[in-house]
This record gives C-alpha cells, sequence and structure tokens, in this order.
C-alpha cells in the first residue's frame, strides 16, 4: 500500500516539518515569556554566536552522510586555533588571512590522519577519532603548553574580526550588523550544498553512505573521498577556531573540547540525518542546528536556573532523539520490515 | 592457538616486560610498598568502566555514559553522606544506605539506557552520548557544580584500607572481573549477549529475548560505573560532579587492548584484566618521569590506533595465512 | 552462426575440498539469450565470478572477441569489454534516486566532476523507455519493488554500453508477473543486440526465454542444447543426472490418531496473508508453495511467533496460543528453518558448536545461570554426529563449511529444542545434490517419528517429492491443496501456481 503522492503527503511525512513546527512553537512560547527574544539585538546575536557550532555542525554531518563518523572536531577546532595564535605571536605577524590560511592548513593536515587511518587499515572511523582526538588535543596541551592568550596579548587581526559585520544600522542600543561570522556560516552552507548536491564527489559520499561496496564497484573512488569528507571536516572545524577566538577573544587550550560535541552530534541527529549514512540534507541539519541554538541559548531566558540549563538540553536531546527514532520505527513497521531490538 | 589465547599470551608478556623495565628502571620508587598499593587502590576506578566498555563493546554497541552515570552515583552517595550526622541512623546503616543509593542510581541510568536503545532502536553510540549529557546534566543541576563533602571516617576507610596488604578496591576490582568471566564465558546471559553481539537478528531468530538481555546488559554496565562511584567516594572524601572526563578514552582503549572486537560477539575479561594491569603499570611509571596528563593522553591515543593498525595487519594477509597452515593442526576439538 | 562474443575454455577452479568447475567451456554469441541451467550448488556463481573478473580460475582462458585474456581477466578488463554482472542483491544505492542509480555511473565513467541533473534524468528516462518501462525517476529506490530494481539494474548497465549482461538468479525473489514484465524486457534488449546470459535452477522460465541452454552439473559441463528442443523431464534428468524418483510419503490427516499439532483459523495480517485455514499433524510433511509475494513466508513468521497476525487464532495441541516471539514458539516445540540462512540462521564468524546450541543454552542452566558444559558439548557433538556435518573441529566459524553443511549446522540447532512442529523454509537453497537428497530424507524421518512438518519452497518438485500433501498460496490467501501427489502431475500443480491471478475468490 503506497501513500499517494500529493503534496501534503510529502510535506507532512518529512522530517523537516517536524521539526519547523517545533521551532516555531518555541519561539512563540519563548516570545511570549521574554519579549527580549524577538528584538533585532537578540537575533544577531544568535547569528555571531551560533555561526560556530554551526560550521562544526555542517562538519559532522557531512561526515556522517559518507556512513562515517568523527568525533575530533573540537580537538582539530582548538588546535587549529591555538597553534595559529601562538605562531603569528611568535613571527609577529597580525593578518587575519594568514591566520585563516595556517588553521585550514592545520585542519585539513589533521583530516588527512584521520583519513588515512580509516581507509588504510579499515578500521572504525569512531574509535579511530577517539584516538586522534586525544592525540591532537594532549599533544596541544603537552607540546605546546596550557598558556592562555587574552585579549591583550592576541593578535588585533582577531579582535578587529570580531567587530566586523556587515549591512550596519545605528539604532539607540548602538551599532547593529550581520556578523562577518554568520557571512561566513553561510559560505560554508552554500559550499557544503552545493559539493554535496551539485558535483559527483558529493553524489559519491551519499553513496557511499548507501553502500559502499556498491560504490566502489559502480566506479566512485571511495577511498579518495574519503579523504576529502575527512579533510573537509577537519578543514571547517578549523574555521571555526579562528571564529571562536574572534568572538571570545581568548586563546584558552582547553576550550572547546569536552561541551561542543554532545550539542553537535544533536543538532545533526535531530536534523533527521541517520547515524548509518546515506540519509540526511543540509536544510534538516540547519533546522536541527537552529533549534539546538534557540533551546541552548533560551533557557535562562525561560528561567531555567543556570546549573540546570545542561540537564535541560539534555532532556530536549534525549526526548528529540526518541522522537526521531520512533517515528523511524514505526514506519519501518509499517512498511512490513522486521524490526529487532539491537545495540547498534 | 585461537586469536583470543595469542592475544592474552602477548598481554601477559607486555606486562611482565612493562614490569620488569620498571622494576630494574626506578627500583626503589616502583617497589615500594606505598607505590605498588597505590596503584592498586587507584586502578578500579577506571578498570571497571573499562569492563563496562568491554560488555558494551560485546553486545555490538558502546556506552558513553559511563563517565557521567559514576558522577551522578556519586552524587547521590555523596548527598547522603555529606549529611550523615543529621540522618537519625546508625552511621553504618547510612553509609549502607549510601552505597545502595548509588547503585540504584546507577542501575536507573542503565534501565533508561536499555530502554532508549531497545524500545526505540535508537543506536547505542546516540542513546547513550544523549543521556550521558542528561545524567551529567543532573549531577551538575543537583550540585550547583561544587563539592561535597564531611562523609563519615567508616566511609572513607573502605577504599582506604587494606586487607591483607591488598587495598580493599583492589580485592574488589578481582571479584568484578571473576564474577564478569564468569558471566561471558560460562552463562547463558552471557552467551547470549555474545549472540546478540554477533547479530541480532539471528539471535532474534534463535528465539533469544533481545530486549530483555540489552536491558540487562546496559544495567550490568551502569551498575559497573556506580561501583566505581563508591570507590571513589571512598577514596577522596569528596565528589564533585565532572570526574573522571578522560576516563572514556582510556575505558575504549583498555578494552580495545583487552581484544575486544568493537563489531561485537568476541571478548576476553582476562585480556581486558591484564591491559588494566599493564597500563596502570605504565602509567605509574609515566608519572615518575614526570608526565603531564595531558602528555598520557596524547600516548593513550596513540597507543590505541597503533594498537589498532597492528590487529589490522594481523587479522589480514600473511600472518592470516602462516597462522593457518602452522596453527591449525595443534587446535583440539571440544 | 552469429560471432561469438565470449568464449570460455576449459576453465577450472576449485576451492577446499570442493572442485567447482572442472574444464568448462561455454560460448556466447552475439545476440542471443543464453541460460546456464544447474542445480544449486553446481557451479553456476563461481562460472560468473570467473567471467566478471571477481574470481581467478586456477586454469583455461577467457576470450571476448577473439582476444584471449588467459585466466586473469580483471573486473575493469570485463566492464570495458561490455561485459556487465548484475549480482543478486543488484548493487544498487537504496538511498539515492533511480535516475541517479542508473546515470551515475556513466558519469563516473566519463570522469566528469559536476553533476548535470537535467541530463541525470534525461539519460534515465531515455533508458527506460528504450526498455519500454515506465518508472518515475525521482523516486527513492527504496521505494521500488524488487522486481522495478531489476530494470533499474539492467537499465544502469545499458547506460554502460553493455553487450553482454550476466543476471545471477534474477527471477528468485520477485512475483509471475514480474518474471514475465523482465522477460519482456529482456525480449527488446535482445532486439537491440544485446547478449544476455542467465542463470537460473527454474526450468520453466529457462524455457521461456532461452534461446540456448547450458546444463552444468558439478562443475561439469553436461551440454549446449537449443531450448526448442528440449523438455523440462528432459533437462531435469540432466541437470541431476537421474530421473526425478518421487519418495512416496503417505499421511492420512483425517485418519485414525490424526493429532493436529498446530493450527491456524482464519489468520490474517494485512499486506501478508488473510483467512489462513490450516493443520499441521503429527507425522505429516505438509509442503506449502506460492510465488514470492504469495505470503509463505510471512505466514511462516506469524507460526513462529516472529510476526503478530491482526486476526485469527492459533492452537497448539488444540490450545489457543498466543505468541509474542519466537521463545514463546521455541517454548512450546516450534522451530523455524528461515530462509535466509545467513542472514537469519547462522551467526557467521562463530563456532560451528556455539551455532548449534544457541537454541537451548538456556536449558542447560544451572545455578546462577551457569551453563551445564558437560550438557553443553554433549548436544553439538551428538548433532554433528547425527546429521554427519564435516569439518575438521567444531570450534571453526561456520563460514568456513560448505553450503550444504551450513544448512545441516542450521538444521541441527533447530532440531536440538527437540521440537514437537518444525517449519522449515526453503531449507535446500544454495545446497549441492547429495546434501539436499540427505535433508529431504533427514525431513521424512523427522516426520515418520512424530513430528509434524511443514515444508515451504518454491520448486514443487521438491514439494512432490517429500511431502505428503501440498497448500498452494497465492497472494496471500490459500487457493487449493493437493492430496495423492503420487498420482498428480507435477505440470497441474505448477498451473495452478502459476496462474495469473484473476478477481475471483480463493477456493
Amino acid at each position: 500500500m503506497k501513500r499517494p503522492k500529493t503534496f501534503i503527503n510529502r510535506v507532512l511525512h518529512r522530517h523537516e516539518t517536524y521539526l519547523t513546527l517545533i521551532i516555531i512553537l518555541f519561539s512563540v512560547v519563548t516570545a511570549n515569556v521574554a519579549p527580549a527574544f524577538l528584538t533585532a539585538g537578540n537575533i544577531l546575536s544568535l547569528l555571531r554566536g551560533g555561526a560556530g557550532l554551526g560550521l562544526l555542525s555542517l562538519a559532522f554531518f557531512v561526515a556522517l552522510i559518507s556512513g562515517g563518523i568523527d568525533i575530533s572536531f573540537p580537538a582539530i577546532a582548538i588546535s587549529a586555533q591555538y597553534i595559529t595564535v601562538r605562531t603569528m605571536l611568535a613571527i609577529d605577524v597580525n593578518s587575519l588571512v594568514f591566520a585563516f590560511v595556517l588553521a585550514s592548513a592545520i585542519g585539513i593536515v589533521y583530516g588527512l590522519i584521520n583519513a588515512f587511518l580509516i581507509t588504510r587499515f579499515k578500521l572504525p572511523a569512531l574509535i579511530v577519532t577517539l584516538g586522534t582526538s586525544n592525540l591532537y588535543h594532549g599533544g596541544l596541551l603537552q607540546f605546546l603548553g596550557t598558556e592562555s592568550v587574552n585579549v591583550g596579548g592576541l593578535p588585533t587581526a582577531f579582535s578587529d574580526f570580531g567587530r566586523m559585520s556587515l549591512f550596519q544600522i545605528s539604532t539607540e542600543q548602538g551599532t547593529l550588523g550581520i556578523s562577518l561570522f554568520f557571512v561566513i556560516f553561510v559560505i560554508a552552507i552554500v559550499l557544503t550544498w552545493f559539493i554535496l548536491r551539485h558535483t559527483m564527489l558529493g553524489r559519491g559520499i551519499y553513496a557511499i553512505g548507501g553502500d559502499e561496496e556498491a560504490a566502489r564497484r559502480a566506479g566512485f573512488n571511495v577511498s579518495r573521498i574519503q579523504y576529502f569528507i575527512y579533510a573537509y571536516v577537519g578543514f571547517l572545524s578549523a574555521i571555526m577556531g579562528i571564529i571562536h577566538v574572534s568572538m571570545i577573544q581568548y586563546a584558552n587550550p582547553t576550550n572547546i573540547v569536552g561541551t561542543i560535541l554532545l550539542r553537535v552530534i544533536a543538532a545533526v541527529i535531530l536534523g533527521g540525518t541517520s547515524i548509518s549514512g546515506g540519509r540526511g540534507t543540509v536544510t534538516g541539519t540547519l533546522l536541527g542546528f537552529v533549534l539546538i541554538v534557540l533551546i541552548d541559548r533560551h533557557l535562562i531566558m525561560l528561567g531555567v536556573p543556570a546549573e540546570w540549563t545542561d540537564f535541560f538540553v539534555g532532556i530536549v536531546i534525549v526526548l528529540g532523539v526518541l522522537a526521531t527514532h520512533i517515528r523511524l520505527r514505526l514506519e519501518r513497521k509499517r512498511l512490513g520490515e522486521l524490526v529487532v531490538e539491537r545495540a547498534h | 592457538m585461537t586469536t583470543k589465547r595469542a592475544n592474552n599470551v602477548t598481554l601477559l608478556i607486555v606486562l611482565v616486560t612493562v614490569v620488569a623495565v620498571m622494576t630494574a628502571a626506578m627500583p626503589d620508587q616502583f617497589l615500594r610498598l606505598g607505590n605498588l598499593q597505590n596503584m592498586m587502590r587507584n586502578l578500579p576506578e577506571y578498570a571497571l568502566l573499562a569492563f563496562g566498555i568491554m560488555i558494551a563493546m560485546t553486545i555490538g554497541g558502546i556506552d558513553l555514559s559511563g563517565v557521567s552515570v559514576l558522577s551522578l552515583s556519586g552524587v547521590v552517595a555523596a548527598m547522603i553522606l555529606s549529611h550523615h550526622q543529621e540522618i537519625p541512623l546508625p552511621t553504618v546503616v547510612t553509609m549502607i544506605l549510601a552505597i545502595l543509593a548509588a547503585l540504584g542510581t546507577a542501575a536507573l541510568c542503565g534501565l533508561i539506557n536499555g530502554l532508549i536503545i531497545s524500545l526505540a532502536s535508537v543506536p547505542a553510540i546516540i542513546a547513550t552520548l544523549g543521556t550521558n549529557g542528561l545524567y551529567y546534566g543532573l549531577a551538575i543541576g543537583i550540585t550547583k557544580g561544587s563539592h561535597l563533602g564531611g562523609f563519615p571516617l567508616a566511609y572513607i576507610r573502605i577504599a582506604n584500607n587494606d586487607f591483607l596488604g591488598i587495598p580493599i578496591p583492589f580485592w574488589v576490582f578481582i571479584a568484578v572481573a571473576l564474577l564478569l568471566g564468569l558471566l561471558l564465558d560460562k552463562t547463558a546471559l552471557g552467551f547470549q549477549m555474545k549472540m546478540l553481539g554477533a547479530s541480532p537478528v539471528v539471535a532474534r531468530f534463535s528465539g533469544t529475548k533481545n530486549r530483555a538481555v540489552l536491558l540487562k546488559s546496559f544495567v550490568i554496565i551502569s551498575l559497573l560505573a556506580g561501583a566505581s562511584a563508591v570507590l571513589l567516594t571512598s577514596k577522596v572524601a569528596t565528589m564533585r560532579p565532572n570526574y573522571g572526563q578522560d576516563y572514556l578514552l582510556l575505558a575504549v582503549l583498555l578494552s580495545i587492548l583487552g581484544g575486544t572486537n568493537p563489531d561485537g560477539g568476541f571478548s576476553s575479561v582476562l585480556g581486558v584484566f591484564l591491559a588494566i594491569l599493564a597500563l596502570q603499570v605504565l602509567a605509574t611509571g609515566s608519572t615518575f618521569l614526570g608526565f603531564t596528563p595531558f602528555f598520557r593522553n596524547f600516548l593513550y591515543g596513540l597507543l590505541l590506533l597503533v594498537v589498532m593498525v597492528i590487529h589490522h595487519y594481523r587479522d589480514t594477509g600473511a600472518w592470516t595465512i602462516l597462522k593457518e597452515s602452522v596453527f591449525t593442526r595443534t587446535e583440539k576439538s571440544g | 552462426m552469429a560471432e561469438a562474443l565470449l568464449e570460455v575454455r576449459n576453465i577450472s577452479k576449485a576451492y577446499i575440498g570442493v572442485q567447482a568447475l572442472d574444464d568448462f567451456s561455454i560460448t556466447i554469441c552475439e545476440g542471443e539469450v543464453h541460460c546456464l541451467v544447474g542445480e544449486n550448488g553446481s557451479g553456476k556463481s563461481t562460472l560468473i565470478k570467473s567471467i566478471s573478473g571477481a574470481v581467478q580460475p586456477d586454469a583455461g582462458e577467457i576470450v571476448i572477441d577473439g582476444t584471449s585474456y588467459g585466466t586473469s581477466i580483471t573486473a575493469i578488463d570485463a566492464i570495458r569489454q561490455g561485459i556487465e554482472v548484475i549480482y543478486q542483491d543488484l548493487s544498487l544505492f537504496p538511498n539515492l534516486t533511480v535516475a541517479e542509480n542508473i546515470s551515475l555511473t556513466g558519469f563516473i565513467e566519463e570522469g566528469k566532476r559536476l553533476t548535470n541533473w537535467k541530463r541525470v534524468r534525461e539519460i534515465a528516462v531515455q533508458t527506460l523507455s528504450q526498455l519500454e518501462e515506465e518508472i518515475d525517476v525521482e523516486l527513492p529506490l527504496d521505494r521500488l519493488s524488487m522486481a522495478q530494481r531489476q530494470i533499474v539494474a539492467i537499465s544502469r548497465a545499458l547506460t554502460k554500453g553493455a553487450r553482454l549482461i550476466i543476471m545471477d538468479e534474477p527471477t528468485t525473489a520477485i512475483t509471475a508477473e514480474d518474471v514475465a514484465r523482465l522477460f519482456n524486457v529482456v525480449r527488446r534488449l535482445n532486439a537491440r543486440g544485446v547478449s544476455m546470459l542467465f542463470v537460473s535452477h527454474k526450468l520453466d522460465e529457462v524455457f521461456q526465454i532461452a534461446d540456448t541452454v547450458t546444463v552444468v552439473r558439478d562443475g561439469k559441463k553436461v551440454g549446449d542444447y537449443d531450448a526448442k528442443s528440449l523438455d523440462e523431464t528432459e533437462l531435469t534428468y540432466l541437470m541431476t543426472g537421474e530421473m526425478l524418483e518421487y519418495k512416496p510419503f503417505e499421511f492420512d490427516p483425517e485418519g485414525e490418531g490424526a493429532r493436529s499439532l498446530l493450527e491456524a483459523r482464519g489468520l490474517s495480517r494485512e499486506n501478508q496473508y488473510e483467512g489462513i485455514d490450516l493443520a499441521i499433524h503429527a507425522g505429516e510433511v505438509v509442503g506449502l508453495t506460492g510465488l514470492v509475494g504469495s505470503g509463505r513466508t510471512e505466514l511462516a513468521l506469524s507460526l513462529f511467533g516472529m510476526t503478530l497476525p491482526d486476526s485469527g487464532e492459533i492452537l497448539f495441541e488444540g490450545t489457543p496460543v498466543k505468541m509474542r516471539g519466537p521463545e514463546d514458539a521455541k517454548r512450546l516445540g516450534i522451530s523455524y528453518l528461515p530462509e535466509d540462512r545467513h542472514g537469519q540462521g547462522l551467526f557467521e564468524d562463530q563456532t560451528i558448536a556455539d551455532n548449534i546450541v544457541i537454541t537451548v543454552v538456556d536449558r542447560m542452566k544451572r545455578f546462577f545461570g551457569i551453563i551445564d558444559n558437560n550438557k553443553r558439548v554433549d548436544t553439538w557433538r551428538s548433532w554433528i554426529e547425527k546429521l554427519k556435518i564435516k569439518t575438521p573441529s567444531a570450534l571453526h566459524a561456520v563460514s568456513t563449511l560448505s553450503g550444504g553443511n551450513q544448512q545441516r549446522v542450521v538444521l541441527a540447532k533447530w532440531l536440538a529444542p527437540e521440537p514437537k512442529v518444525f517449519l522449515i523454509d526453503g531449507p535446500t537453497i544454495g545446497v549441492d545434490v547429495l546434501s539436499k537428497a540427505r535433508i529431504h530424507d533427514v525431513i521424512q524421518d523427522l516426520a515418520r517419528a512424530g513430528m509434524g512438518v511443514l515444508l515451504i519452497s518454491d520448486e514443487v518438485s521438491e514439494i512432490m517429492q517429500v511431502c505428503s500433501r501440498a497448500l498452494i498460496m497465492r497472494r496471500g490467501r490459500l487457493v487449493a491443496e493437493f492430496r495423492n501427489l503420487r498420482s498428480i502431475d507435477e505440470a497441474e500443480i505448477q498451473a495452478v501456481v502459476a496462474e495469473p491471478d484473476t478477481s475471483e475468490e480463493a477456493s
């Protein structure tokens, strides 16, 4: 029995629709409780502050589509950031372009190392990236030390970058504009979307996620595509690292790692991307990301005490994951598939 | 000789070698009774978590919530213990209550994990990643991030005392290892756990109650974290919610070193046991050499990768053919 | 005489303990439909893999268009020469659209970097229309039926300029109508000069479509024949080397002392089966057959407790039961031998011993749940002996066994709990001739010892050889029952099985 392909049916059964509804619902509730939510200032601040998380979500999403996974991206982000800052200080360079170039190079190299271990030795990506995460981060702290660089010591390129924005307007609260961080994020979105949708490389990524062996037989160069994927993850993570330091004006090598992983994974999974690969959309990932950002930053506005925010975000993630997968399970049962309880 | 036996023998050799090297290099520091006792006292905290990861891998999944279950159980126990003077019960009873509360909390966490995974068909990695944040968030919310202290002396003695010269936590560790070995190799449940990890579909078709096995497994895994919490709170006499962040990597490393197949179906308690001992010796040595915790993490990461690459070469290529021709004849049936 | 496109000369290939191909030769000409016929395990798969470069034969040569590749033809060579193999799993991408599945490989070969969605769609639509097939190319592949996916796989081969398309057992998983549809596509391909090599063990289909038939038995070629000059009996004889001997098995379900073990009354499950009334008695072998899609396996799964029927009753030894899972069925005394040996029946990497005892470990428990090791070892030892499972050690992985021996392990596993009712689904798929006969003997012995056996098979001849009566399912309903199988012509049953569905209700 097939559902009629009407527009309503197609829309109703898409994961993205549910997400959008929940986002709207949440926004309405929050706006009611705290009118400050709907101000331009707040929204622009959200765009600015969320760009980092967004970049990492895109990165993780690409890895997941291919049927792989990469949990070393926080370590890559902070490594790229800290190494770049210390290098710039050491050789007395104050160029933002230099920062981006160096950080990207580091991110790409780290990503290539991940890819090498995963493809050459056919090792499970989860464990490999767990290992490299500690390799990169432990190595960073060991060989470069734990000294933070605060706003006074940072090359001014970063603080300048942090102030840059597009379309500035003057209001009574001061100058408001769309932060350049957000612009970079948008560029990354478009780039990712383009690669995935309009290049053979991108279709290859989806194909590998669908059936790796079939992809090989079909002629896709699976190894090369995987090298690209993990290098891309490293690249986006490195960009995030630079944005991060420009935003908080503080380079502490113990940052990022430890706090952001859950939120990124939650954003991507809630966005409807399957952990086993092959299914997911950029749109979905963005919606998931929006939901996580909204919840993360507005719990306090809704009156949740500071020490309980982690818990509530955790509840939301667990409930969201439950909802997503229960729907999936019911759908599969409806299609007559035999669903068996399992751990993976 | 099967792969499992070969792996265990390798680990034994590694352990003996490492101990020998340590003894030779720094005999005064290493062989000191106090040092040996310290090693034995500290080891169980992460060792129990490593066993938990081993079980999770055996059933074909992974459990990322161990550290936060430890935090939450520890917090629950600590809350009771820090108020032991206000509770109108004999101290011993309060202590027992605290321990039971910790284990109970852990069991409940494991049950929740198991339910999410079996009823909603959420892959274990996502489910436990989510619950990890949840349990941790709960621990933070309860304690507001601060320490808890003021435990009764008797409780502190649990982990800090010795029996026959060996620290009590180490006895716990040995007991747990024996029980788990019994479970996985000799009981019906352990057998079903391995088969579930080998193929959940075939297991179901064979009449295994997948859901029950999953639930029991995750409860056991979390109970291990709970037991670890009891030992930890007793040893350091305080509790704060973000203890043990680095333990996940270590637990995974130990499980892999011990010969556990991350895809499921195969495990060796003895292997993980030996790996734990070997790594503790190495860690102690690294402390004496002045390695920072960061460098240790770096080395653990490196070691994990190296071991996996070695496994790759062991399982494919020339070594397999050689093994088959040389070793097959020595195998007995039955 | 048309040009020889592919010539396989005297190839041999041995695996451990088995000579898969023995001095085998075959010639495929341009524009012909050639069928390779043989029993399960006769060497057909090995031949295909040798031609496509997936496997290296030990001796002989492979010649394409007059150029010899010796024994070392690679997959890329084969593809470049226009030889495409469509395996049973089709190697398609369930998460991509039909259009992508058809067109993308062509883009890869052209070395394109960017996708041109217009072109992707065009190529797909064009190729499908060449085959006179209509499928919405924007649909994700996982929405298509197996038969439609086959069309997609063929289309993909076409876009790569295939001159010879080899299909491995394409009709096993599709319904009768779909077989007809597939064959129409094959004829259209043929009309365009594309040759087809069909591997099959289904005789009636072979006759529908083939120009030439090559028979292989136990790795050796029996001969090449013009399809028109053969008939089924002759072909069966050639394939099996023996005249079909029906071992009569008699049982009267209405006779004195006939005890109903497992009964279904009005059993229905949406989209799977409807209004099923049947009874399996102690001592009988009931056959259940029908085309794929007829609901036979689905029914068996419900009788085994794996799925819950929507309505109706299941009775065990006269008492209504509600099984919530296979564990309940096992407890009652019902065993099920699954159709998919690899995905549902065996833990491939676990030992033979462990595979056998999995069903009964929970019955060997002593205190604390510890397994009684003596009982455990006794159990697998005795079953290895009883079913003559050939292996140097029971502690080897079950994947080291041949197909026939693997099937014996699954059999052992499900006989270990001493069932009263045995539901056997497709027991001889991928099994060599000798093992097949042995399994048939075992089944009849079990019934004689008092078990109630339901044998599900898509080979009518197998049903007739082994069973005392045959039930036919079509589109989820039981439409016919045949008793006194000795006195019935196989063709009669085949006719009922294959009869295209009219709007009349089940009898």
